[in-house]
């Protein structure tokens, strides 16, 4: 019961500011904006290349780069989201520049559902507690990529790119390509690379700052 | 970046530039023109395929980019990165409409051997599918050709607010730069015995997986030096000076925009806008006036 406290005490930590901390957005968030979109550039490339079938891959760890991006830094993780799919769509031939732009709805909700999610159940990014497992795997991987999978296939009819009739195969496929490797991928970045995030100057308590 | 050669003299001549995608010869014809006029012509072949229906003129578009690559000198081996993604689109557009092709009674069935196929999702998924390559190849078209650099003026000629123009152009670079983090993780590995070769492909992901650890690592290392050079060097959101004065844009001084820039351009804007009139006003390019679309049809029999 003491541990449990004490493992309660500081997640909510995690998030609240400390007594007369003011948090302003800086240089640094921009600067850790545009290496988190490089970095989303580079594991959506290779991810769109590594097992491409069509415009989804069997294996888009993406999904995972937009989700803890916007828990960690907030809205500039969110921009990222969707900014850095534009690029690697482009780069991997996995979209062209129309239809990545028509994904934006769906990049920046596959990114900002987590932020939020974190935010209101006060969870840690570190996965300490089952609470956090829990509100990851179904509101930082699933949920995320089910809305994002629906809104990317309905992408894919309006552009003519899919038959309105396949359109349910092409949501499974989708959820299923980008869910399992977000579910695995995510939860080692998390675990393993949070606490390094949490004292650094980037790690968003609030939105921006 | 460039790749240098010696000059007579001994000085070090630029020979190649590093584009997005590979290296093109400094004297490409494309690097006559302003970055602006190749973003144009980006936008045109990459965007204009959305008004057109009919794979005839698609399919020339991919031609007419393909001959452009070669006018500006790219090297069309890198393209063969694109092939599985090539093949890979068409077979699960086709798959997908030959195992759901809706329950439309107007379809016409088609026999090929023991299967069947209708011929109309069958068409719209060929036309969908030139679609799509005219616009992927516009867009190999321009990452082939351009700089991180050409981005960064082509979106601060366009009077893009400096720290979006920043962002985008440090992004790309950052791209490159963990590509070469990534490198020598690897490399380090296999210095240490690392044979991939001899892994199973869960075992490959889950490495995939384990290089992400250290690359975040290093991004936030990376974020507080650059963003303590960025504030010794006095930049802030605005890009404005301490006085509130604009900051002088050196890099834009570099480049000029031409009376062939500006023909281009317009030209450019003219037929991006009469396409989208053509398709919208008067459904111009439609499926209804493919020829190969009206060959077929006729040869099925379908009115």
């Amino acid at each position: 019961m003491a541990s449990m406290a004490t493992t309660t005490s500081s997640t909510s930590s995690v998030w609240e500011k400390e007594a007369g901390e003011i948090r302003k957005p800086g240089i640094i968030h921009v600067v850790i904006l545009a290496l988190f979109t490089g970095i989303g550039i580079v594991v959506g490339t290779f991810g769109s290349l590594a097992v491409p079938i069509g415009f989804v891959s069997a294996f888009w760890p993406g999904q995972a780069v937009q989700s803890i991006g916007s828990i960690w830094f907030g809205g500039w993780g969110a921009i990222s989201a969707f900014l850095f799919p534009l690029i690697s769509n482009s780069l991997s031939g996995s979209a062209p520049l129309p239809v990545s732009i028509a994904y934006i709805p769906g990049n920046l909700a596959q990114g900002i559902i987590a932020a939020i999610a974190f935010r209101a159940f006060k969870s840690d990014p570190s996965l300490r507690t089952s609470k956090d497992w829990v509100v990851w795997i179904l509101l930082g991987a699933i949920l995320p990529n089910a809305i994002g999978a629906i809104w990317g296939t309905g992408v894919l009819v309006a552009f003519g790119l899919v038959t309105s009739a396949a359109a349910v195969t092409t949501v499974l496929g989708w959820f299923i390509g980008n869910s399992i490797p977000s579910i695995i991928l995510g939860s080692i970045v998390l675990k393993f690379v949070s606490p390094l995030v949490l004292r650094s100057k980037a790690f968003c308590k609030g939105w921006w700052a | 970046m460039a790749i240098t050669a010696e000059a007579p003299g001994g000085a070090r001549a630029a020979k190649m530039r590093k584009t997005l995608l590979g290296y093109v010869p400094i004297e490409s014809p494309f690097y006559r023109y302003h970055p602006v006029t190749r973003l144009v012509l980006f936008v045109f072949i990459g965007v204009v395929p959305i008004f057109i229906d009919m794979p005839e003129i698609n399919f020339a578009l991919v031609v007419l980019t393909i001959l452009l690559l070669l006018w500006g000198k790219a090297d069309l081996k890198r393209l063969r990165i694109y092939m599985p993604m090539i093949v890979t689109i068409a077979i699960f557009m086709f798959l997908v409409v030959f195992l759901a092709p809706g329950n439309d009674p107007t379809y016409t069935p088609v026999r090929i051997g023991p299967a069947t196929i209708y011929y109309q999702p069958v068409f719209f998924t060929f036309a969908s599918y030139w679609r799509l390559m005219a616009m992927l190849f516009g867009t190999i078209l321009y990452f082939s050709t351009n700089r991180e650099r050409d981005m960064l003026v082509a979106l601060r000629s366009l009077k893009l607010p400096f720290i979006a123009s920043y962002v985008v152009g440090f992004s790309i670079r950052a791209a490159g730069m963990f590509m070469e983090d990534f490198s020598t993780i690897r490399e380090a590995e296999q210095a240490r015995g690392l044979d991939k070769s001899a892994l199973k492909l869960a075992d490959q992901v889950k490495l995939y997986v384990m290089y992400l650890v250290p690359l975040f690592s290093i991004a936030l290392r990376r974020a507080d030096e650059i963003s303590h050079a960025l504030f010794a060097r006095g930049y802030n959101f605005t890009g404005k000076v301490g006085r509130g004065d604009k900051r002088s844009d050196y890099i834009l001084t570099k480049y000029t925009m031409t009376k062939a820039d500006w023909a281009w351009v317009t030209g450019l804007v003219l037929a991006f806008v009469a396409a989208a009139v053509a398709e919208y006003g008067y459904g111009g390019f439609r499926l209804v006036h493919s020829p190969i679309n009206i060959l077929l049809r006729q040869a099925l029999g379908i009115g």
